[in-house]
Parts: C-alpha cells; structure tokens; sequence
C-alpha cells in the first residue's frame, strides 16, 4: 500500500544524510544525475538548464532534501520497497507484482496518438476524468529534442502528450512546482528514477509549510533500459536528419538493434551502436526497469507474433491497491482492453529486468575501482 | 563665551558610515570655527569609502598653525560617532583617557552582520566599552529624533548640536544659524536648526 | 567643499586641497580645463565647472586623459592658459601625447596637475607621477598645505609660460580631499584672442608648426628649459627650512608628508635637534640649496610618499657634492626606516624620527592600551559592497546564475568603476569577476581568452564595462575583438553617469561637464556599427535578462548585451523609493532547508536584515533604496513590493 506513513525503523535507514555538498561531490560531479529534478524546485539553489542539473548558488546546510530525495545518491531500496509495497507480493527482479497484464486502450485514435498500446495515456486521463487527480505532470515536447514537462487538468490534454521521449524531462521539478500551486491531488507518469525520488521525498518528514509531496496521487511508472542525453542525442541525430522534420521515435524489439526516427520524410532508422554513446551516464548503474516504486508500471508489450503485433500493446504490472482500482475501473468503463498474456511473457521481463541489474551492479563496481585507484594512485 | 581652545590642536574626529553625512557634519562644524577665526584642518577620504564602508573626518583646529590632515594614533579629544561600531573603532585607534565622546546609538550593520558571518555587539556592551575608554561619553538617539523630524540624515545636524551642547569648543546655535543660512535654502535651513537645538538639548 | 561656496578675496575661507587648486587656476585666468573624472582629483574639474562661462572659462570631462591632456594643449598654443587634471594612472593613459607635447613646448601656460592615491585608498596602485617629471623632462612642483596649493598653482602658469613648457603640480589624496584655511587672492581680467600662429618655419617654436622634431635640436632645447626651471627653484619661496642652524638631524620632505614630519617632531618634543627643509620644486631638486642644508648636517631622513623619489636625487647630489659636504648617513626607504609602499601618517614618521634620534615616542598607558584592544576586538569589520539599490548587484546575480546553467566554468573579466567591487569582494560580484586591471583592459583581456579556443580553451570569458569606461578605453579593444574574430561576450553596464567618482557626466549622457544640453553618443549604436549584434536588457528584469545572456554565451563571435539602468545615486532616484519593501515573516523560510536565507546570506544588500531572535529575514527601512529587486529571488514569496506613493 502506497502511503505517507513510514515504518519508522526501516524509513529512518532510508534518509542518507547530506547536503548540496554531498549532491555536488557524490550525484553531479560523479555523473549520477539522471536528470528528474527533484533537487529544483525545493529551493534556488540548484535548476535544470537544457538536460544538466546545475548549482546555481552555495548552500551550506548540512543535511537537505535535495540529497535526502535524489535517487542517484546512496538509497537502501530494500528498505524503501519493504516500507512502501507489501512484502508478500515482492520480486527480486520487479519489485511488487500484484498482478500483470497485456493491455492497451481500447480507442483507436488515443493508441495512433500514444507510443504503443496508449494504457499511460488512457489511464491518465481517466483518473483526471474521474478526479482521481486533479492535475497531472507530463512530458511535452520542447525545444527541438529537448522535452519540457508540463502540468495538465484536462483529460484532453492528457491524450495530446502521448508520445515517449528518450531524453529525461526534469518531472520531478515540475511535480515540485506544481504542489506549491492549488492542485489538490497531482498524478505523475514517471521514469524509474523520477518514481524512486518520489518514493524517497514520501519517507522525508513532511514540511507543512511548503512540502507538497503529500499531494502525490497517482505514479504511473514508465519501462525504461536507459534514458539518452540531449546534447548527445541532438549531434547524432543532426548529421542524419532536419531536426525540426522528427515527429517521434521509438526504439523496437533488441533483436532490431535500432533507433527508428519518424520524420515528415519518412523513418529515419539509426543503428544502437552510436545511440549507445549517447545515454546518459546516470542510467549505466540503474538497476530498475520496470519502475519499482510506482502504483502502476507500463512498457512495450513483447508478443510471439512479434514486432508488428506486439508494438499496439502494452505490459502492465500493478503494484498497489490505488494501482488495482485504476485499472479495474478502466476495464469497467471500457477504456482498457485486454488479451491474453502468453505463458513465459513474465519470465521473459523478469529475466531482462535481472539483465539491467546485473549491468548496473558491474558498472557500480567499476566506478568502486576507479575512484580507489584515483584515491590510492 | 571664552573663544580660547581647551588644547592647541584641538582634535576631532567624526565618525560613520559612508552616506550619513559625515562631510556635511565635518565642513559645516569646520566652517563655524573658522568663521571664530580658528585654523582648521580636515582630513578625509572620499570614493570607495561610500559605498557602505567606514568614513572619518579627522578635524584639527588650531590658535595658528596648520596641522597633519592625519590626527596621530591616542590623539583624539573629540569623537563624535554618527554610528556606534564606528565610533567604538576609533576609539581604539586615537582614544586616550581624556577623549571625550558622543555616540549615536542607531546601528548600521555591516555586511558581515547582515550575513551572519560576524555579530553585531548589543548597545550595553557598545556603551559600556565606550564609557570605560573615555573622560566623558553621551549616548544619543540622533537617528530617530532626524526621523521625528523627516530626514534620517539630519542625525548628524543633532550630532552637533550635541558638540556644541558639550562645550567644549567656542561654537554655539548663533553660529550655526549663519553658517547654515549662508549655505542653504530657507525651506531646508529651518529643519537644520531644529535638529541642531535637539542635540544641544540632549546633553545639556 | 565649503558650505557658503562663494569666496571673496581677502576673507579667509576653508577650502578643500582641490578647491585651492581650482581657485589657483582661476586666479592664474585659466581659460580652458579638461580633465577625467578620477579620485582623488575630480573636484577640480567639477569646481571650475561652476564658474565656466562661454568666452571666458571653458570645463570640459573628456573621454579620457589623453583627450583631455590633447584639448589642453591645444588652447595653449592658441596662446591661453590651460590646465589639464587627472589622477596617477590618468598620467599612464597620456603619457605618449604628454612626451611629444613637452618635445614640443607649449605657448599659453599649461598646467598639469595630477593626484597621487598613495595607500590606494581609492584606487587599485599606488602609481607616482612624480617620475613622469623625470621622464618628460618638465618641472616637477609639490604643495604641502592649502593655502600653497593654490599659490603654486597659480605660479606654475607662469614657470609655464617662462619656459614654454608643461608644468607638473603633484597633489596626494591627503591634500587634495583635506580642508584647510586659505585666503583667495585676487582674480585676473580676462582678455586675449584665441589664435595658434604657425606660418613661421619649423624651427621657430613661437610661430612655427608645434612638433617635438628634428627631435635632438627640440630635446635640447627643452633640456635648457629645465636648467632655466632649476635656477628658479634655487630661491623659490615654496622651498621652507624651519629648525635649528646645524640641525642633528636634516629631514628632506614634500607634500602632505611635511606635514606629518612636523606634527612628529611635535610629538618628540624634538624642535630643538630636528630640522625640516620642506621642498616645493620637486624637480629639477635645485643643487645649491640642497648642498646648503646637507652641509649643515650629519644626519639625513628624507620623508615622501610612495617612492624614494627626492631619495634618489639627493643622494646622486651628496655623491657629486661629496668632496664638499662630506660623508652623509641617509635614512629612508632604501634602508627601512620608511615603508616603500602604502602612505604614511604622523605616527610612522614619529616612529621614524624617534629611532634615529634616541627619543622615546609618548605612549598610553599599557592599562589603558589593553582597553583598546578590547574595544578592537569588539568591532566586525565593514567591508564595502554595492550600495542598496544598485543595478550592478541585480547584473551580477544575472551573470553568476546565467555562468551557472552555461556550465563552462565561464567568468568575468572586471574593469574601473563601482562594479570593480566585484571583484575586489568576491561575494558582492557572487564570485564571477576574476581579473581587474586598468580602465578598459577587461574588454581586451576577455577578447584575448576568446582567441585561445584551438589551444583547448572552454570557459568563456565576459568582459564587464561601465558606460564611462566604454568610451574612454573599451572601444579600441572592441573593434580588435570584432576584427580578430574572437569569442567575446561584452556587457555594458550603463547606469547613466561616472558613478564611482561622484556621478560625473559622459558622452552618453546628454549633459556636459558645464551642465549644458549635449549630443549622446549611444553605445548600443556604436557597437551595432562595429557589426556586432546587440541586445538590450534591464538589470532589473532578470529572468528574461537572464535567458538572453545564456542564449548570447552559446554563440560565436562579439556579442554585446547593454544593460541600462541607472545608479541608485543618481539625481532622478537618490532618495526615492519606487517600492516600500517589507517581509511576511509567516512565510519567511529563514534558516531552512528550502531557503537556507538566500537574500541575506548569498545576495547580501545592505537593506536586508538578518534578525537571530526572530530567525526571519527584515528590511532595513531607512537603508532599503526601494528598487524590489529581492522580492524576486525570495523562494516563498515573502518580499513583499508595494508601490510606493509619489512624494
């Protein structure tokens, strides 16, 4: 169950002591930003200009939120999912599962206007609908590559921001933004690390006067391999197309090993062995795939009829109550359609999830090495 | 009233922070003497000392002789501190134990205090140090008796009122009236010489 | 600057060291004076501007000191008197037309005074001038009290004239910014046609072309000059000795230092074996009556600022004078008896006097000494910041937060002026400005940096201007930079007048020195004109102020981002508010994480108050300026603006 009370024990393991300084030295110099700016927005010192999270001015507090919340500094994630999820139903490899589906919304229009199956989207707009939420923090287009996260109120809106960017958009700041507005109850569509700072601002002491976590609704946690940098992403694209001409992109099946660039020319189609250069160096130690902390995740569905049939659908794993209620609500009022999950499908992501965290724990440990032999010579 | 000085070099020193009118206070109690027939000597620094940082006027008057711009270090028989940190600053400089000193209590604080990084001393630790250093010290409260009368800076006006108030240098309201009158327009002059008549009120 | 203003001759009257200096001119009929604003000499330039008038007194601010130096000179060899001022590096800035135009002579008496900062107390060195004497080959005359300051000068226009050559009047800070009594004397009838004659050959200094050539028969001639300047000094009146016929000690002093080394004998008590030759005609030092006094005594301290410059002099005199005067034992810099750098004061020549002589130097009690190092201890120290209200605060912090985003470890390159602070106080220019050096070397330095891109370098460098600055030196640099293709991002930080210096005006502003209408020469035209694109922002607007300078630093080239707003000092704001600030203490954050006191720790105006009991930030309501500026960087909102009614 998703809620603001911790467990105080295993919430108090969770808050790692640390200040600005501590974000400087061991988050932004060390490259584990990931970008989802729950550092800005709480306070003037830090803002997110173009994708970089930046200091601005010197803050001399020992202890802060923005270290308390980042998800790129220490955390105890087991303590933060046995405090948050119920243990029983707890995975190693996807967090809690309380159930999983193949599932995409059932309007045509909303899944030609989404990336894949449209669930995110319909969902999001249900709840405002409905006044689950009253608002909800999603990611818009920007500036070129760039996007921007905006706070919408109508389900329209909703449906108009479907698309998926590979670059991070500082959610996070926004949501922070936003909780110092009228919103009564805000909705967020998160990348893992946009939903474990969020899970980490939960289990920090509410500050009544200009807090705002306890205004979080609903987190629809977004599949997510890796996340690429904007700079990087721009130049490479740039040598291979208008940038202004790029519409959306996706990134299918690993077996295709591609980056497809939708154009008004046409797909553009760019091998992932020059995108790889450009993810963002935060997301080589992630270890979460699915985004663990959220109350409902969604990716790509991968079907054994293949790409083809599969790229309308999505993956859904549920993992709260609040998570359960929105779907099933969903599926009464026909918003969500279903099909059949075939047999090995959860295997499938189980093992892909446990590859991410394999992954992240050898680039951990070499980071481990290369900061012991900088500091023993 | 004896036109004689208490001490040849008789030596002031007026005290602030840039923007409260120190000059003014200095020329206008430099031109009264030297309309009594003194010599007098200011030295002062202008320029960066403006921009919030301290000033002082040093004022030397004298029978016959033309003095250093520069009072030498314990050679103040006068300190008249516009604000009270100053004032206890050149007391450490040029006090000696028969200075005489008029303080007016309303503070500027430095940058430093305003910061955080240093600490403004309390009004009773400022006159207590004062009173132990000097011969005679006044405290006054020119700043808020200017606001009474419309223009903080008119703190110094009262400032030297209470010079002349003391009595211890040949000048006196007369003077300051045609000094004054001499120098400014009617509207402003009158506001002058109320302020000048409180501060000689203050220590009489 | 007297409070009456008015001085009639005869009746004594107090006067600052400059005001002697002006009234000299005037009573020399100068009638042409030019100058650049510079601590500690504008008030001259400022008091002979209240008595200009057309045909007979002519006051100009030039651009800088070398224009200035030019539009003296000219009026001299149209045969008027001139008088040409500046501070010690405006002497810097002149100094290439200044060694042509005493190559050349001059006609009408021409005067330059200029004003020594030793100790740096406005000022960023404690360059001499004195040695430009020297150098230029021209006499050298030094006042050491008020009323001298004004009969020097008005003596050197006619040495100048005598000799036909530029004549160098040295003041210090501690003359020119005292006061003291002084009796004008009287002022001349004014009369004589400008006219320059200059049909006659080249070889005819008075109705010839006026030109150091053919140098060497033009060099020796001036070298005459100056031997006819020597004879002169040798009974010149403003060369004093007062003290006992064989003194025990002989001390050699000028300027302001007379002064102090007279109070310190004063305080030795030492009348009686200390005697003080105190010199006017600096240069060419006249030998005989040096040779005079150095016969009378064993014992030498020669007492001046900064430099040993009479030093020298005496000492290359007592060698060539040696078989007769006989061996000497100098005290000075040279051996450390006097500190070679910084001023000096009654205290350190007491100190001086007193160790040469054996005399104990009257001291407090110790008990009484100990109290005073209390008292010291009690005291913060004030440092100096941008006044309440000032525009160059509001463009710092622009700057520093758009360096911040651009994420290159970018800075600024300071120059001369109030937002020289910044670097001077890291803090109050929010650690961005970090080189300062002469008046436009900011512009040339940051264009330099943006030449070293193909060597690897990242950081793009700012070069800050002020308005004043812009037009005396940043120009030259600009159109090099524009030239050169470098990488440079120029601000102009106009704040409508030469504000460091008491609010003088400038070319861009449309009043002149006389206080008449003039054309503006507007720097945002001049630098489009260059061909460089250029923007215009309000450092009171500093979001969108903001987002140009970051948009500007990603691109090539110069690019020239002009930021207007005018001094909180200035006539049209000093005194009004255009806002009555205050803070809502229910939502000050204060000490806590989410503020962590940003406006008084980080953007410290002075009007900003930090109070520890409450632990809420306060507006110090009579030194808030009223311009709002920190209601827009409080994070919860708390500033408060209210328009302010019209008084």
């Amino acid at each position: 169950m998703l809620n603001t009370e911790r467990k105080d024990d295993q919430a108090e393991k969770e808050i790692i002591r640390g200040g600005q300084r501590e974000l400087a030295e061991r988050v932004l110099d060390a490259g584990l930003c990931s970008g989802c700016g729950a550092c800005v927005n709480i306070c003037p010192y830090q803002a997110i200009y173009r994708d970089r999270t930046v200091v601005l001015h010197h803050c001399d507090l020992a202890q802060g939120r923005c270290y308390a919340c980042c998800p790129g500094a220490p955390t105890d994630r087991e303590g933060l999912l046995t405090g948050l999820y119920d243990a029983a139903e707890l995975t190693p490899e996807l967090g809690a599962v309380k159930g999983f589906y193949i599932a995409r919304a059932a309007d045509e229009g909303v899944r030609r206007g989404a990336q894949h199956g449209g669930t995110v989207t319909a969902l999001v707009a249900l709840a405002l609908r409905e006044g689950l939420i009253d608002a909800a923090v999603l990611a818009d287009a920007g500036d070129g590559l760039l996007p921007r996260p905006a706070t919408v109120r109508e389900p329209e809106e909703a449906l108009r921001l479907g698309k998926s960017r590979f670059v991070v958009s500082p959610a996070v700041a926004e949501f922070n933004r936003a909780a110092q507005g009228d919103a009564g109850r805000i909705g967020i569509v998160a990348t893992p690390c946009q939903a474990l700072a969020l899970a980490k601002m939960r289990v920090q002491p509410v500050t009544a006067a200009y807090g705002g976590i306890e205004k979080l609704g609903l987190v629809v946690g977004l599949f997510c391999g890796w996340a690429l940098s904007w700079r990087g992403l721009a130049s490479l694209l740039g040598k291979k197309t208008d940038l202004a001409a790029i519409t959306g992109m996706d990134i299918p099946p690993s077996r295709y090993h591609s980056l497809e660039v939708y154009t008004q020319g046409g797909i553009v189609s760019v091998s992932l062995d020059e995108v790889i250069s450009c993810v963002r160096e935060s997301c080589l130690s992630c270890p979460d795939m699915t985004a663990e902390f959220s109350d409902i995740s969604v990716g790509s569905a991968r079907l054994p009829e293949g790409w083809e049939a599969a790229r309308s659908w999505n993956q859904v794993i549920v993992r709260t109550s609040r998570g359960a209620e929105l779907l099933e609500l969903a599926r009464r009022k026909e918003i969500i359609e279903f099909r059949e999950v075939p047999a090995g499908n959860l295997e499938k992501l189980k093992a892909a999830a446990l590859n991410k965290k394999k992954a992240a724990e050898r680039a951990a440990a070499a980071q481990n090495d290369s900061i012991l032999k900088e500091r023993t010579g | 009233m004896n036109g004689t000085l208490a001490k040849d070099p008789f030596n002031i020193i007026i005290t602030g922070v840039g923007g409260q009118g120190n000059v003014m206070a200095s020329r206008i109690l430099s031109d009264m003497l030297v309309r009594r027939g003194f010599k007098v000597t200011i030295g002062e620094t202008f320029g960066m000392s403006q921009r919030g940082g301290s000033v002082m006027s040093h004022i030397r008057v004298s029978e016959g002789k033309v003095w250093s711009p520069q009072i030498p270090k314990g050679g103040a028989d006068l300190i008249v501190g516009l604000e009270p940190i100053e004032a206890v600053r050149v007391l450490a400089g040029y006090g000696n134990p028969s200075v005489k000193v008029l303080v007016n209590m309303r503070p500027i604080y430095p940058v430093g205090v305003i910061t955080g990084e240093d600490e403004y001393p309390p009004a009773e630790a400022i006159r207590a140090a004062v009173v132990s250093a000097g011969a005679a010290a006044r405290f006054l409260a020119a700043t808020d008796e200017a606001v009474k009368l419309g223009n903080p800076i008119l703190g110094n006006i009262v400032m030297i009122g209470a010079v002349a108030g003391l009595g211890v240098l040949p000048i006196d309201g007369e003077l300051f009236e045609t000094v004054v009158r001499a120098g400014m327009p009617a509207g402003r002059a009158e506001a002058n010489l109320r302020a000048f008549a409180i501060g000689a009120a203050a220590v009489a | 600057m007297s409070v009456d203003g008015s001085w009639k001759e005869g009746v004594e009257v107090l006067l600052m060291g400059n005001e002697a200096i002006a009234r000299g001119a005037l009573e020399a009929g100068v009638r042409v004076a030019a100058g650049y604003p510079g601590t500690p000499s504008s008030e001259i330039i400022e008091t002979l501007s209240r008595f200009a008038q057309a045909g007979r007194l002519y006051v100009e601010w030039s651009t800088n000191e070398k224009v200035a130096m030019e539009v003296a000179a000219a009026a001299s060899f149209a045969g008027l008197r001139s008088l040409c001022v500046m501070k010690q590096n405006g002497v810097n800035v002149a100094s290439d037309f200044l060694l042509h135009l005493t190559g050349s002579g001059t006609r009408g008496g021409m005067v330059l005074v200029t004003c020594d900062d030793p100790g740096a107390l406005s000022s960023v060195n404690e360059g001499e001038s004195r040695h430009f004497a020297r150098l230029m080959e021209i006499p050298l005359v030094e006042p050491a009290d008020f009323q001298e300051a004004k009969e020097m000068t008005r003596w050197a226009f006619e040495l100048s004239e005598e000799i036909r050559n530029v004549v160098l009047v040295r003041s210090v800070t501690r003359l020119s910014h005292a006061s003291g009594n002084v009796v004008p004397g009287s002022l001349p009838v004014l009369g004589g046609k400008a006219e320059f004659l200059c049909d006659g050959p080249v070889s005819d200094p008075e109705r010839g072309p006026v030109i150091s050539a053919p140098v060497v028969q033009k060099h020796r001639l001036q070298q005459e000059k100056l031997r006819r300047a020597a004879q002169l000094f040798e009974t010149s009146p403003f060369n004093v000795y007062a003290g006992p016929e064989k003194p025990e000690l002989l001390i050699i002093t000028s300027s302001a230092c007379a002064l102090y080394s007279r109070e310190a004998v004063a305080i030795l008590g030492a009348e009686g074996r200390a005697g003080i030759l105190k010199i006017g005609t600096t240069w060419p030092l006249p030998p005989a009556l040096l040779k005079r006094h150095l016969l009378g005594a064993e014992k030498v301290l020669i007492v001046e600022e900064v430099l040993p410059f009479i030093e020298d002099q005496v000492k290359i005199m007592a060698a060539e004078q040696a078989r007769e005067i006989g061996i000497k034992t100098f005290y000075g810099k040279y051996d450390g008896t006097l500190p070679m750098a910084g001023e000096l004061n009654p205290d350190l020549v007491a100190g001086a006097i007193g160790r040469i002589l054996g005399i104990a130097a009257p001291s407090l009690p110790a008990a009484y000494r100990e109290k005073l190092g209390e008292l010291a201890a009690l005291t913060p120290k004030r440092e100096q910041t941008f006044c309440p209200g000032c525009p160059h605060r509001a463009s710092y912090w622009i700057i520093r937060e758009a360096l911040q985003r651009d994420g290159r470890r970018g800075f600024v390159c300071g120059d001369i002026g109030c937002y020289a602070m910044a670097v001077l106080f890291q803090a109050a220019g929010f650690h961005t400005a970090k080189t300062l050096h002469a008046m436009g070397s900011g512009t040339g330095l940051a264009s330099g940096f943006g030449k070293l891109g193909p060597f690897g370098m990242e950081q793009p460098a700012i070069a800050v201007c002020g308005d004043s600055t812009f037009y005396h030196a940043a120009v030259p640099a600009l159109i090099n930079a524009v030239h050169q293709g470098a990488d440079l991002t120029f601000i102009a930080l106009d704040n409508s007048g030469t504000a460091m210096t008491g609010f003088q005006p400038h070319p861009g502003t449309a009043v002149n020195a006389m206080g008449e209408a003039a054309p503006l020469v507007d720097i945002g035209a001049l630098c489009a004109s260059l061909g460089a694109p250029v923007f215009c922002g309000d450092p009171f607007d500093p979001v969108r102020t903001r987002e140009t300078l970051n948009e500007i630093l990603e691109t090539e080239g110069v690019k020239v981002l002009v930021l207007k707003q005018s001094c909180a000092l200035s006539p049209e704001k000093k005194g009004k508010k255009q806002f009555l600030v205050r803070v809502d203490e229910t939502l000050c954050r204060g000490e806590d994480c989410g503020c962590n006191r940003l406006c008084t720790r980080i953007f410290r105006c002075p009007g900003l108050l930090w109070n520890r009991e409450k632990k809420k930030a306060e507006i110090d309501e009579v030194i808030c300026a009223g311009c709002g500026f920190c209601a827009g960087i409080c994070p919860a909102g708390a500033i408060i603006n209210e328009e302010a009614a019209r008084a």
